[in-house]
């Protein structure tokens, strides 16, 4: 039933984007080109875009949860977002006009800073856990350095892109949404062995999971897949963080659910945030990452709240 | 003679410290075996070693193979380990708790869970739960592990005197399923019930094995747990002093 209900959620919402906007058009009766054009030409394709983007950053959220033991773990907790926005900057500094060097910048400084983590993935989760925190504020100095260089003009770009961006993304619908499914089959190849890691290193190691090579491909796994949904959209906070644990409280702790859930949970959020970004201040546009948070925070709170109760 | 278990010069060592060197023992099955000594000796780092989850020296061999050239997989099924209590925050229920040790569907939870007055608390998650059923909850789940080799810390911390004498009947059970236990316990009535050979490691890097009869007496008590022991009637007590009831 709460799969049905999570489906019947996800085309819902997927219609509602469809229709709202600048312009309110009805998804099945399209009057002339110019609707058909702005519907299946610039927001369904934005729509796959934000459903892809948003359910690649909760799979990552939930496995660095897990790599890392502590639920207050996200796809930034690393330092990655942080080496990607410095990378989106330089770019946007040395090539002001290009449309693809944010991306092409972002996805390098994404795996500049994954590289960097993964030299301390032999420390064990809690040392990783600081080391990634302190990278993360070494990225952080990196960036502000950037933008204080960085001429005027550029500003509003970089500040809308590090809000997250889902306007323009570079990267082609087909290649994230089929990063979206293999990612997802990863996580449930791997789903009992991260059930296991739920116990505690000792435990999983004593049920039989070689933990040393679960953490290195979690970690490149989730890593991987948040340098993707960087460069794709910018950073997107608050997916990573909450649509996981949103997901166990409806569907339990076994991966096998919570995985899938995540990754249908997260494009669902992402959707509905962007089409309230696209509308709100129409035709002006609010930064998706305001409206994740504006969104998730009290539907999160009200069934914790309610799980508690 | 069965032989599980065959320890040969082995050492531990933890972040730098040595703490027990040079233990020689064989451990066949149906053999209980309890390591005692005081805080900090080194009674988890051993089991922990025997699960292969920590390195050692020396060497230890597993039903004629060294520990060392089993796989994680395969090392899973041969020992059980129970050890310290899991983290609750990712809100496993007692039933995940109890699958993932089964590693199946395992038609046993339930009468296990029965057995260890559990099975109204399958539906809970582990962090609802007070330390004694999470104990009991973690008895249940090295029950599940159908492996030859159970190695157990401290199995009736928490528990309440009902749970404890059920636990050392479970340890007793044992030896007839052929199953070798290796337990550490800090009671020593407890250890004198179950035992069928000790291993005392004094804390200093000394470890001894042998049977109760050669190593348990009051004066060697009072030496490893550096307290007095003394003897009344047949067995061994701590020296609590006068009594007052």
């Amino acid at each position: 039933m709460r799969w049905f209900i999570l489906f019947i959620a996800v085309i819902s919402c997927l219609l509602l984007g469809l229709a709202v906007g600048e312009q309110w058009i009805n998804p099945f009766a399209a009057s002339d080109a110019l609707e058909e054009t702005i519907l299946w030409e610039l927001r369904f394709p934005r729509l796959l875009t934000a459903f892809a983007v948003g359910g690649l950053l909760a799979l990552a959220g939930a496995w660095f949860q897990v790599l890392l033991g502590n639920p207050l773990a996200e796809p930034y907790v690393l330092g990655v977002a942080g080496s990607a926005s410095a990378g989106a900057v330089t770019g946007l500094m040395f090539m002001p006009e290009s449309a693809w060097a944010m991306s092409a910048g972002a996805f390098a400084g994404a795996w500049i800073g994954i590289v960097t983590v993964m030299l301390f993935s032999r420390l064990g989760p809690n040392r990783m856990l600081l080391a990634g925190v302190v990278l993360a504020a070494f990225w952080s100095a990196v960036l502000a350095l950037l933008l204080a260089l960085l001429p005027e003009q550029g500003l509003f770009r970089a500040f809308a892109w590090m809000m997250g961006d889902l306007s323009h993304s570079d990267i082609p619908v087909p290649v994230l949404l089929l990063a979206w499914g293999i990612s997802l089959i990863c996580g449930l190849i791997l789903s009992r062995s991260l059930d296991k890691l739920l116990l505690g290193e000792r435990h999983a190691e004593a049920l039989g999971v070689d933990v040393k090579r679960l953490r290195q491909r979690l970690l490149l796994l989730a890593s991987a897949v948040t340098a993707l949904a960087v460069t794709a959209a910018g950073t997107i906070g608050f997916v990573g963080l909450v649509i996981p644990h949103l997901m166990r409280l409806l569907f339990g702790s076994l991966h096998r659910a919570v995985l899938p859930a995540s990754a249908i949970g997260g494009g669902l959020l992402l959707v509905l945030a962007d089409s309230a970004a696209r509308t709100a201040i129409a035709p002006a546009e609010l930064p998706v990452g305001i409206l994740t948070a504006i969104i998730g925070v009290p539907v999160f709170l009200f069934l914790l709240m309610k799980r508690s109760g | 003679m069965n032989i599980l278990i065959q320890l040969s010069n082995l050492s531990v060592e933890r972040g730098g410290n040595t703490l027990l060197t040079e233990l020689n023992c064989t451990i066949n099955a149906g053999e209980v075996v309890v390591v005692l000594g005081p805080n900090g000796a080194g009674k988890s780092s051993l089991l922990l070693a025997l699960a292969g989850l920590i390195p050692a020296s020396g060497s230890i061999d597993l039903l004629g193979k060294p520990l060392a050239s089993y796989s994680r997989n395969a090392l899973s099924r041969k020992i059980a380990w129970q050890g310290a209590l899991p983290p609750t925050e990712f809100g496993l229920t007692v039933r995940q708790r109890l699958e993932l040790a089964a590693d199946e569907e395992s038609n046993k939870i339930t009468s296990i869970a029965d057995a260890m007055d559990i099975a109204p608390l399958l539906m809970r998650p582990l962090g609802e739960l007070s330390s004694g059923e999470r104990q009991r909850t973690e008895l249940a789940a090295l029950m599940l592990r159908d492996t030859p080799i159970w190695l157990l810390d401290e199995p009736t911390a928490h528990l309440d005197l009902k749970h404890q004498i059920q636990c050392m009947q479970i340890l007793k059970e044992q030896r007839n399923s052929g199953r070798a236990v290796i337990t550490v316990l800090h009671d020593i009535q407890q250890a004198m019930a179950v035992a069928d050979f000790l291993i005392l490691i004094d804390g200093k890097g000394g470890a001894e094995y042998g049977t109760a009869k050669q190593l348990f007496s009051n004066h060697t008590l009072s030496q490893l747990f550096d307290a007095p022991v003394v003897r009344e009637g047949s067995v061994l007590v701590p020296d609590y002093g006068e009594r007052i009831l």
